[in-house]
């Protein structure tokens, strides 16, 4: 469980990124963070995960505070899956960068085997197992970043844009994929698409706080909710909205010239 | 400015790599002890710029020429000495691997040569003086100019002992230096005033940068720089004489080595089992010694008769038609299957 | 630019040569590193006059290059980058060194001359041996050998993160370059006033890709250094091509095979 209270956070540069948040993440709760660029999300993956120093409110995971001298601990429970592929996979070769985490924590080699190999195959990616990771499609890399997180048995795993800059192929893959995971996760995202189809709640954010938590069925379709924080309906809703208005204009041309 | 294997001797070459490697070891014993863990990836993708960068072309304004960046003084003044050594040898061994730019025997000379004049000599003894006082514009440009130009002419200069010490080259001395010296003069003097300009503009962008470094090449209390350089220095020119003379009596190492093992230079047709081959001894491999190259011993002048001439291009002949039967072979055995 | 398309396709054309499956592909990586080293050495300690036994080490290029299955096209392109430097030290010998060794019909053959084709063939033998080691062994593979021979692990991790982010820089300066070319009509490349900025900027956006990478590593637990796996070992399979081939080697340069063939014609 993640609970976050009054957490705010201020940037060196005197910019206040996060403001006062409050929030409560339950195992096993698959949560889309929206909203528009410099929202804070980004921010807030970085106090959750300990890359920025909590200095105002608390961050706790499953009872434990994040802090300097937990960290190690905090980042066995939380994984976090960076935007660019291409900073997480750092080794030469797909093995040794999903068996990185498990061999920082000592792991034996056998042991290390196993989590990389049940990585591999959870994710169905066994074929790139001794691939280089530079010479990977975006869509191979993204899933490989995601076996990098998942070999380490994380209970939360963040997601930065897991979406973003792929094909629609590759962009399905790395959705049916997240789906396929059953422990706690957070995806920040712009593809809200994505959102409805795999996440149970949603979380919006707007300069720096939470503006809006709940059920993804009931914020995503609000549109005006949306436009207030520069976020738009999933695509799907807008096509279905402009069938729909196709539909009534087509109603009334047939009743206009039925008229004359 | 890369040698290649072709132009150094093995024990130039060697010598040369035992000089790098103990600079290597070096480096990475200062690293362990003070460098910062977030330094690590930051080295490695230095490197991967530098590599990259120098492959951006730019003009030379009224020349109609193009340059390209160098590395060793830039990246001294981003990461700090040690660090930018570890990072320039990693460039120059992919570099001789990918691109045969240089090769594997040559890897020491141009270690040498190209990264620690620049990053351990250079850089502490001139860079580091100039700009410790500030940075300002002025001062990492002149710095950045005076230390590219040194760094290269050193790399330069040592390039030509070295090649001279291999003995491959009947370039006089003189005629070498005076074609390589003015040329890096003003490649090092271009090179200069854009790592000045690149510089210049880290720092403009993100000062600390340049900063920590400058603070991370402080040697530990107690252990002066200049010491540790002047020890250097002098240890480098006590190399450089000792490969000079080794080199001068040696023209070749490995038949200097079988000398010392033979007891001569010219192993002794011994009656009994060499006498079959006793047309073949007179110009086995390692027989000919500078000497013989006035061709007025008979056969000899290191095998270089014209039947020897006939016999190697058979050879090569030879060589070829194996590679072609592998080939047939392998194709042969790929096809059979379908067939 | 030319020079980094040329370059990316160079590496991606070896690279996958190196995901061959032969014979020579599959000794231990340290094998290959040893006798490519043994057959360099052996090749440049040749006596700059002997080139008839420097010609039968013509053999391991060509007997390696089939048995890996090594296309010879783009190895050969290689091979031209690293002959003009080659070429320029080989004429000096050719005006410097002119003793006469003999004549072939009136062509007077010096001492220089037989040097510069000396040099000229040590060359091509020396960077083929080179070029055949990365087209059969990835440069993975070759870093962590060095390890078993006590390489410091930083410089070893150093080669490996260079040349994990190789491609990823490469293609960035190559956008980069692109948009400024687009901009710029007519320039032949960037001009000198404006590199400061475009290498600047290319660092700046590195150094942040760099603390990225941190990060990624921090939160995987990476604490100042990191382990690698340990390198197979040889097999005997290894040893036996390793004696066999530095045998035929050493062999190939103490008896001047190319004389012996010759002494029949």
């Amino acid at each position: 469980m993640l609970e976050i209270e009054k957490l705010s956070y201020v940037y060196p540069d005197g910019h206040n990124a996060i403001r006062e948040i409050d929030l409560k993440i339950n195992e096993g709760e698959s949560v889309a963070l929206v909203g528009a660029n410099g929202a804070g999300k980004s921010s807030l993956f970085k106090l959750i995960i300990g890359i920025s120093d909590i200095k105002e409110g608390s961050i706790k995971i499953g009872g434990l505070p994040v802090e300097k001298k937990t960290l190690k601990e905090i980042r066995k429970k939380v994984g976090m899956v960076f935007q660019n592929p291409d900073d997480q996979l750092f080794m030469t070769k797909v093995y040794d960068d999903i068996a990185f985490g498990p061999r920082n924590e000592l792991l034996s080699d056998e042991e290390v085997e196993e989590r990389v190999t049940g990585a591999l195959e959870v994710l169905g990616i066994t074929h790139l197992r001794d691939r280089m990771p530079h010479r990977l499609s975006g869509g191979e890399k993204r899933v490989i970043a995601i076996a990098s997180v998942l070999s380490m048995k994380p209970e939360i795993i963040l997601f930065d844009e897991p979406t973003s800059f792929l094909d629609p192929k590759a962009r399905r893959n790395v959705i049916n994929t997240l789906d396929k995971l059953k422990m706690t996760k957070i995806i920040a995202t712009h593809d809200m698409d994505m959102a409805l189809e795999i996440c149970d709640r949603v979380i919006i954010m707007n300069q720096g706080s939470v503006f809006a938590d709940g059920p993804v069925e009931k914020l995503l379709l609000d549109e005006e909710l949306l436009l207030q924080c520069s976020l738009e309906l999933p695509l799907c809703m807008q096509k279905l909205e402009k069938l729909e208005r196709i539909k009534i204009e087509q109603n009334r041309q047939s009743l206009f010239s039925n008229q004359i | 400015m890369h040698m290649a294997d072709a132009l150094v001797s093995p024990a130039i070459g060697g010598i040369m790599l035992a000089a790098s490697a103990g600079a290597i070891a070096y480096s990475a014993y200062k690293c362990k002890d003070d460098l910062d863990e977030k330094k690590i990836p930051l080295m490695g993708v230095m490197g991967a710029v530098i590599f990259a960068g120098q492959m951006i072309n730019f003009t030379i304004p009224g020349t109609g020429s193009s340059g390209h960046i160098g590395g060793g003084i830039l990246l001294a003044a981003l990461l700090g000495p040690f660090p930018a050594f570890l990072a320039i040898t990693a460039v120059l061994l992919i570099q001789s691997l990918f691109f045969a730019d240089g090769g594997l025997l040559a890897l020491g000379c141009n270690i040498w040569n190209m990264g620690f004049y620049a990053c351990l000599l250079v850089y502490p003894l001139v860079f580091r003086p100039i700009v410790k006082k500030g940075f300002t514009p002025t001062r990492l440009t002149v710095a950045s100019i005076v230390s590219v130009v040194l760094a290269l002419s050193c790399g330069a200069f040592s390039v030509v002992l070295e090649t001279l010490a291999s003995g491959i080259t009947e370039l006089p001395f003189s005629t070498f230096v005076g074609m390589m010296m003015p040329i890096h003069l003003v490649i090092g003097t271009v090179e200069g005033i854009v790592t000045g300009a690149i510089l210049v503009f880290v720092y403009k962008m993100r000062p600390e940068i340049l900063e920590s470094s400058l603070e991370n090449s402080k040697l530990t209390p107690g252990v002066s720089l200049k010491k540790v350089m002047l020890s250097l220095l002098v240890f480098a020119v006590v190399l450089g004489g000792a490969i000079s003379l080794f080199a001068s009596a040696n023209p070749d190492g490995l038949e200097w080595a079988m000398q010392r093992v033979a007891g001569t230079s010219e192993l002794e047709a011994s009656d009994s089992v060499h006498n079959a081959f006793a047309g073949i001894q007179q110009a086995t491999a390692f027989l000919p010694d500078y000497g013989f190259k006035s061709g007025s011993e008979e056969g000899s002048a290191a095998g270089t008769s014209f039947s020897g001439l006939l016999g190697a291009g058979v050879t090569l002949l030879l060589a070829g038609g194996t590679g072609y039967l592998i080939y047939a072979v392998k194709h042969k055995k790929k096809n059979q299957p379908e067939a | 630019m030319a020079n980094i398309s040329d370059s990316m396709s160079t590496i991606n054309s070896l690279e996958e040569m190196a995901d061959g499956k032969t014979i020579i592909h599959q000794f231990h990586p340290m094998v290959k590193l040893v006798i490519t080293l043994l057959y360099i050495v052996l090749v440049v300690s040749f006596d700059p006059y002997n080139i008839t036994g420097l010609v039968f080490f013509a053999f391991y290029p060509v007997i390696m290059m089939a048995l890996a299955e090594i296309p010879y096209k783009p190895l050969l392109t290689r091979l031209l980058v690293a002959l003009p430097f080659a070429f320029f030290a080989g004429v000096s010998n050719i005006i410097f060194d002119r003793d006469l060794l003999f004549l072939i019909g009136t062509v007077p053959v010096t001492t220089g001359v037989i040097s510069f084709f000396s040099i000229m063939i040590k060359t091509v033998f020396t960077v083929m041996a080179v070029l055949i080691l990365i087209a059969t062994t990835s440069l993975p593979q070759i870093s962590y050998q060095l390890l078993s021979i006590k390489v410091p692990k930083l410089i070893v991790e150093q080669i490996m993160l260079t040349y994990r982010y190789i491609s990823v820089l490469m293609q960035e300066v190559s956008n980069m370059y692109t948009a400024y070319m687009l901009r710029s009509p007519g320039a032949k490349g960037i001009k000198m006033k404006d590199m400061g900025i475009f290498v600047g900027q290319l660092l700046l956006k590195s150094f942040d890709r760099a603390e990225n990478i941190y990060f990624a590593m921090k939160c995987r637990g990476y604490d100042g250094h990191y382990v690698y796996a340990k390198p197979d070992p040889m097999k005997s399979a290894d040893w036996l091509f390793l004696l066999l081939t530095a045998g035929l080697l050493l062999l190939m340069r103490f008896f001047n095979l190319s004389q012996f063939i010759g002494s029949f014609l």
